[in-house]
């Protein structure tokens, strides 16, 4: 597999805030169209069977929302998910696409559905019969959520591949551990997400008075009684999860336990609201209330996805690809070659560099931490290690994995890593003019002794190792 | 080389190869529309702002552009796929290199398809007609936009030798001169792909009516015909012009055993084409027959064109090199799912096509109140 590519950067946004900002506001859309499906769907049965007068008339302009909104942006982010991965990483959509192309071609046929039948109902829904009406948008339903199916496989794979890299069977990594928890709980989530914006939309309707209104919002929260099962579903896939990601989530990374606590309380305080005023009818829903519930939809959202990415640490692809874009056998491979060695893309400006190390330690830079961090920006390598000695940065480099077990082991040589130590320096020095080379065999010997210590493996294994109670 | 395409390849690069121009030359009938129905419309509005030319062409366009887009962009999704299994290196490494300048075209298509929808509504009628040319033109400049990024990205994409020179440079503009030729192929090429589809649009029509075409839709009968064959020599002579401008390795594999066979259907098809158009031309009214005609040689000619352009990026790169991870993708699991759920998909979206044809009859009242 290809491993150098053109690195660009996001100035001081991470690359990861860049794909997950864009991820997240994607999901909602996507949820969005799936939820809002099943919503109309619903809505057409109470139309045709005489339970609502409004229900038909909504239907249209609900659709008219949904094809102006998830057709159009929805559709466009897709793709702008693919492009914007491989912007931050090559390696990682290549063998997403390869492992998976089949299951991204099926998913393909499905959003092709998905479209006619959507199209089908925007053009001639006012002249269809209602059994035809009541058909498409169920095709049109069923087709989006197919689509979520197919999608959650490659998605769950990438944290709980299962038996697949043993195996390397497709299908083995596509129902993997983590495969119906998660279908489910995104199913629940697009059915709330539909159900709010539908609250939105009512909201918004200049036809509707008051009571019209109340009927239609009360029909709409049917949707959010499934919300009951998210603590259920919630607790499988954290249980479905490696303990080591579970303990992430559980305390062991903070960040990612508030964007997780985030989460729930977002999703608990729309179960709440649910509960009490719409589905009990105590509270009337005004466009204000309901836009608030959406952006809580949409936190709770982002919090669940931010979570979900970042318990993959130190890989994007578990017990396959490290987060940087490198296997197990690179980085074994790369110790002993260096990691730059046959990058053929050389360093823009390098005449702002004072020496050749420190020309070679932001190459290094480049390769092996920009996908994860910036320099001075948003988790910014000068300040993580500004109250670091330079033996320290030398020793936590060179066991980054035990350092931090979600970070990813050095992939380079003790030169290389001894030219990052030096830049890393440089730049908590605020770039001096001049900067001297260092070359103590000493150093370089003892850098060396680190690595072999700690060895390939990634900092989850080691863990596994001391739990064992062998010594690595 | 000597072989034709795709057969002297081995069997998995062979099969890749072969779905990707497959699915690429759907995704061109509607790329082609869109372009070309946004040039057409951006030129109308510009000339006639939301009034009637007396033809119903573009009325036909802004009806049926928004859906196009959105067609073209699901069609799209396929070949970018295979494009990533079969060329995954130049493809990733083009897209790195144009960084923000390929991104954009993202927001440049969503903003397109706004505009599209304005261009629908109604209410630009009573827009002055400064605002109404911005919109039109605005539309078509975001969708060449996106064609010129698209050929810039493809050429960067063949030529490697360039890369690391470029990465260097922090340029995120590729101009070598290929590039006006080939986008000026590409852009004439849609006229005639668009005139075909809005003609049978046009036919559709008039049979849906009285089976007698109208004053407008004989006019509309005449453009398209127009429209048609002067993009169809225009196309020619651009074919002709890049054909002696490209590289010289890709011409010779133009006309090598790779692909002459190619050639030769490109040719019977816009013979075909010319064929067909002429009489609709004089006699100013749209035929099945001949409407038939054209739309089997645009095939050919779409079939011969789209192989002799995957030759010439053959050409650039050695694919060779390739063979091992084609042959690794064609192992894993998941093809006769794909194929399954292909038919049956294709299926249901001819069923979604004849459900629109269960209309409720014009006396049946709806029960949803206007005003409650």
């Amino acid at each position: 597999m290809d491993l150098y590519y053109p690195v660009n950067t996001f100035g001081p946004a991470m690359k990861g805030m860049v794909l997950g900002g864009l991820g997240i506001f994607h999901v909602f859309l996507a949820m969005f169209a799936i939820g809002g499906g099943m919503l109309m769907c619903y809505f057409q049965w109470l139309a045709q069977t005489g339970r609502n007068p409004y229900a038909r008339r909504f239907v249209d302009d609900y659709f008219k929302l949904l094809v102006l909104i998830s057709f159009v942006v929805g559709a466009v982010t897709g793709v702008a998910m693919w492009f914007v991965s491989i912007q931050v990483s090559p390696r990682t959509i290549g063998m997403m696409v390869g492992e998976f192309h089949w299951v991204w071609g099926i998913e393909w046929t499905f959003f092709s559905l998905e479209i006619t039948a959507g199209y089908c109902f925007y053009r001639y829904s006012k002249v269809l019969t209602d059994t035809a009406r009541f058909r498409l948008l169920l095709i049109y339903a069923v087709a989006s959520w197919f689509s979520l199916f197919w999608i959650n496989g490659i998605l769950s794979w990438q944290l709980t591949p299962g038996n697949w890299p043993e195996t390397r069977w497709m299908w083995d990594g596509f129902f993997n551990p983590s495969f119906f928890p998660s279908l489910l709980f995104r199913t629940v989530t697009a059915m709330t997400v539909g159900s709010l914006v539908a609250c939105v939309v009512i909201n918004a309707v200049p036809w509707l008075d008051r009571p019209a209104k109340e009927s239609l919002i009360h029909r709409a929260a049917h949707l959010l009684a499934p919300m009951a099962l998210m603590p259920f579903l919630g607790a499988w896939f954290l249980f479905t999860m490696p303990p080591d990601s579970r303990a992430m989530a559980l305390g062991g990374n903070i960040t990612m336990t508030m964007f997780m606590g985030a989460s729930i309380g977002a999703s608990a305080l729309i179960g709440l609201y649910a509960l009490v005023g719409m589905l009990r009818q105590q509270l009337y829903i005004n466009g204000a209330t309901a836009s608030l519930l959406c952006m809580l939809a949409f936190v709770a959202t982002g919090g669940g996805e931010f979570v979900r990415e970042g318990v993959r640490k130190p890989y994007s692809i578990r017990k396959t690809l490290y987060s940087n874009s490198v296997t197990q056998a690179d980085v074994a491979r790369l110790r002993k070659i260096g990691c730059v060695t046959n990058d053929p893309y050389p360093m823009r400006n390098p005449e702002q560099y004072p020496n050749e190390q420190l020309l070679l330690g932001a190459k290094v830079y480049r390769f092996h931490c920009s996908v994860c961090h910036t320099v001075n920006g948003a988790n910014g390598l000068s300040e993580l290690c500004s109250s670091w000695s330079t033996e320290q940065k030398r020793l936590n480099i060179a066991q980054l994995q035990r350092t931090k077990a979600f970070m990813p082991p050095f992939a380079g040589n003790n030169l290389e890593l001894e030219a990052l130590v030096q830049y890393v320096s440089w730049e908590n020095a605020n770039r001096p003019a001049d900067w001297k080379e260092t070359d103590d065999p000493a150093v370089l010997e003892q850098i060396q002794r680190w690595l072999d210590e700690v060895g390939v493996e990634s900092g989850i294994v080691l863990e596994e190792h001391l739990t064992q109670g062998s010594t690595h | 080389m000597d072989t034709v395409f795709p057969f002297g390849f081995p069997g998995p690069t062979a099969f890749y190869l072969t779905l990707l121009v497959a699915v690429f030359m759907i995704h061109v009938l509607f790329m082609n529309y869109v372009l070309a129905g946004s040039a057409y419309l951006a030129a109308h509005t510009v000339l006639f702002g939301s009034a009637d030319d007396g033809t119903p062409l573009s009325r036909i366009l802004r009806d049926w552009l928004p859906f196009m887009l959105s067609a073209a962009i699901t069609a799209g999704i396929a070949p970018l796929l295979f494009l990533q299994i079969v060329y995954r290196e130049n493809f990733y490494t083009a897209n790195l290199l144009l960084f923000y300048r390929w991104m954009a075209i993202l927001p440049v298509l969503i903003a397109g398809f706004y505009l599209l929808y304005i261009l629908k509504s109604k209410r630009i009628g009573h827009w002055p007609f400064v605002a109404r040319a911005a919109v039109g033109v605005g539309a078509f400049a975001g969708f060449m936009f996106v064609a010129w990024s698209w050929v810039e990205n493809h050429l960067l994409s063949v030529h490697p030798d360039v890369w690391v020179e470029q990465y260097a440079s922090g340029v995120l503009v590729y101009r070598p001169f290929e590039l006006f030729p080939r986008l000026a192929l590409w852009v004439v090429g849609s006229f005639p792909t668009m005139a075909l589809m809005l003609a049978w649009q046009v036919w559709w029509e008039s049979r849906l009516d009285t089976g007698m075409p109208t004053a407008e839709q004989t006019r509309g009968a005449h453009r398209t015909a127009m429209i048609a064959l002067i993009a169809i020599v225009l196309t020619s002579i651009c074919a002709g012009a890049y054909s002696l401008l490209m590289p010289p390795a890709a011409r010779d594999v133009v006309f090598s055993m790779l692909t002459l066979p190619y050639v030769i259907l490109s040719v019977i098809g816009v013979t075909l084409e010319l064929i067909a158009w002429v009489p609709q031309l004089r006699a100013g009214r749209l035929k099945l027959v001949w409407l038939s005609v054209a739309t089997v040689g645009l095939m050919l000619h779409f079939c011969g064109m789209t192989v002799i352009n995957e030759s010439t990026r053959l050409a650039a790169i050695d694919i060779s090199t390739r063979y091992a991870e084609h042959a690794a993708s064609a192992k894993i699991g998941g093809r006769w799912a794909f194929g399954f759920f292909l038919l049956l998909n294709l299926g249901l979206m001819a069923y979604c096509i004849r459900l629109t044809s269960m209309r409720r009859p014009p006396e049946e009242t709806i029960e949803t109140p206007e005003k409650p």
